[in-house]
């Protein structure tokens, strides 16, 4: 009790501090994220067509999604070109949201029922027209459960990249352990966490805006 | 219109040919049947006809005009198509499932409103209440006829049904074959219609063709193939009640205006068929009230009878056997 309140009085204390950060951390994110979804969807969508590309593509995706994060944003920082601070952050996390969107993406538009598209293109839909009416619409479901996981995941990332100059949340946590302050560590984890929360929320109500009510019946339940 | 000639498709890396030299015209207005156990190129056959598969050689005309020489979704669009697993789109409600086709031809909005109306009240299906549904919220048997309304929308003049009615249970599926037929004196398409079910090809079919590993072993119509099976294949296809079977294409009407069979006293008949039921109808009676002889109605009128004994006369005399 007494570090919840502890937490609620460092968050008061340091509210333009924290706001500081918070709006670093979500312009960061909000970055990331439109980079990351209209490259990695047209990424996904591109080797869905070309089979053969698939294999080496998510193979890349994983390879990049296990380099630890630190030392990736360090790496970035050595190249002069980008060096500390925005650029070096967002194309690391860039690279990390390319796994959960490239695999989602293909997997989405390859779990299509066959049958389905033979029927489109038995009705005389060009390849296009079963890409962009059939395949893509029905794919959303599972393209979604990618978006809302890379989401998730770059928010948490983000914090990392206070090591390079970044002036987010990240910060409060980093200064948070070298001053042994716990307040400071759960004040940045937890309004962290939030925007993670809020980014999720909000993926989820476009999600339901995109996807058509006929994909939707199996997770009534879960709503 | 639909013509093959010496149509033959090899896939890759197969060594026998699907459909092997293939030739047969379907004319306007008939139901051809295309049967024989899986992998006898049936399939193949009616993927040729709308380019879903494309022949290894050999040539297919719809009213004389080659179909290689037409773009391959255009041609579509003027072909209805039906699958056994139907292939809705579940994401679309069953009004754009069903306009689907006349919004790929651009048709006015009004007008595909009214013809989705139109389709779906022919097929069974109450407008208002299925229109706005999707495709999960439909029975199996609703969403076969609203697979079929989607292939009549543009109003094709020829159908490829591949086993339309293979995935629904045996009540529905009569059930379904009865409204298609019935449909089918309505619209009066050119279809080829593709089943592993001799008896759904004696029923649907105006003519059927038999086919064996992509050759065709027999074609006629049903009463041909059943008077004449061609080969020990055709026969052992049909099955062993090939007599029966018969029976039930026999109108009763046939027999008694035959002249070959003469009427018994009629006033000894206890039950009575109507002239255009089938011959099996009889048969059904004589069972039921223990009987040796029918007698045959048109109307209120007694055109005469049919008797046991000279059913079986019948029988022997069609399909030629012997005893």
């Amino acid at each position: 009790m007494e570090t919840a309140a502890g937490v609620v009085k460092f968050i008061l204390d340091n509210s333009g501090r924290i706001a500081e950060y918070a709006g670093n951390h979500f312009s960061l994110v909000l970055t990331v994220l439109a980079f990351s979804l209209v490259l990695w969807i047209s990424v996904g969508l591109f080797i869905s067509r070309h089979d053969r590309l698939a294999g080496g593509v998510i193979g890349l995706a994983n390879v990049l999604f296990v380099i630890p994060s630190i030392s990736l944003f360090g790496l970035f920082v050595t190249i002069p070109q980008l060096g500390l601070g925005r650029s070096s952050a967002a194309l690391a996390l860039i690279l990390y949201a390319m796994m959960p969107l490239v695999r989602s993406v293909y997997r989405g538009v390859k779990s299509v029922d066959r049958w389905v598209i033979e029927a489109g293109r038995g009705m005389g839909m060009s390849e296009m027209q079963i890409l962009f009416q059939i395949q893509i619409p029905m794919a959303w479901p599972v393209v979604f459960a990618g978006i809302r996981v890379a989401v998730v995941m770059i928010t948490g990332m983000a914090t990392v990249a206070t090591f390079i100059g970044e002036r987010n949340l990240g910060r409060l946590i980093h200064h948070g352990i070298t001053r042994g302050n716990a307040e400071m560590i759960i004040a940045g984890a937890v309004v962290v966490a939030l925007m993670a929360l809020l980014l999720d929320y909000a993926m989820g109500l476009i999600e339901r805006k995109v996807t058509s009510p006929g994909l939707r019946h199996g997770d009534r339940d879960l709503q | 219109m639909i013509q093959l000639e010496r149509v033959k498709k090899v896939f890759p890396n197969t060594a026998v040919p699907a459909v092997d030299e293939l030739s047969f015209t379907v004319e306007q207005g008939n139901v051809c049947v295309f049967v024989g156990p899986s992998g006898c190129g049936k399939t193949t056959i009616i993927r040729m006809i709308n380019r879903l598969v494309e022949p290894t050689s050999g040539s297919i005309f719809i009213d004389g005009e080659n179909i290689l020489q037409v773009d391959s979704d255009r041609l579509r669009r003027r072909i209805g198509y039906v699958i056994q697993q139907v292939g809705l789109l579940p994401h679309r409600t069953i009004e754009q499932n069903v306009g689907l086709v006349p919004r790929l031809l651009n048709w006015p909005e009004d007008r595909i409103a009214r013809r989705v109306a139109e389709l779906l009240e022919m097929v069974g299906l109450d407008p208002a209440e299925a229109a706005q549904k999707y495709p999960y919220q439909l029975s199996g048997g609703q969403m076969q006829r609203a697979g079929v309304a989607r292939a009549l929308a543009a109003d094709p003049p020829i159908m490829l049904m591949d086993e339309p009615f293979g995935a629904v249970d045996p009540i529905l599926r009569g059930r379904l074959q009865d409204e298609f037929l019935r449909l089918q004196r309505e619209v009066q398409k050119t279809i080829c219609f593709v089943t592993h079910d001799i008896n759904e090809a004696l029923k649907m079919g105006d003519y059927i063709v038999v086919l064996n590993a992509g050759k065709l072993v027999q074609k006629g119509t049903p009463m041909e193939l059943l008077s004449s099976p061609a080969n020990d294949f055709v026969k052992a296809l049909i099955g062993d009640d090939r007599g029966v079977k018969l029976l039930d294409l026999t109108r009763a009407e046939s027999l008694v205006a035959d002249g070959s069979i003469k009427s018994p006293a009629v006033k000894d008949c206890s039950c009575f068929i109507d002239a255009l039921q089938p011959v099996k109808m009889a048969l059904e009676q004589m069972m039921k009230h223990d009987t040796d002889s029918v007698g045959i109605r048109r109307g209120d009128e007694v055109i005469g009878a049919l008797t046991w004994a000279e059913i079986k006369k019948h029988i022997h005399r069609i399909s030629g056997d012997e005893g």
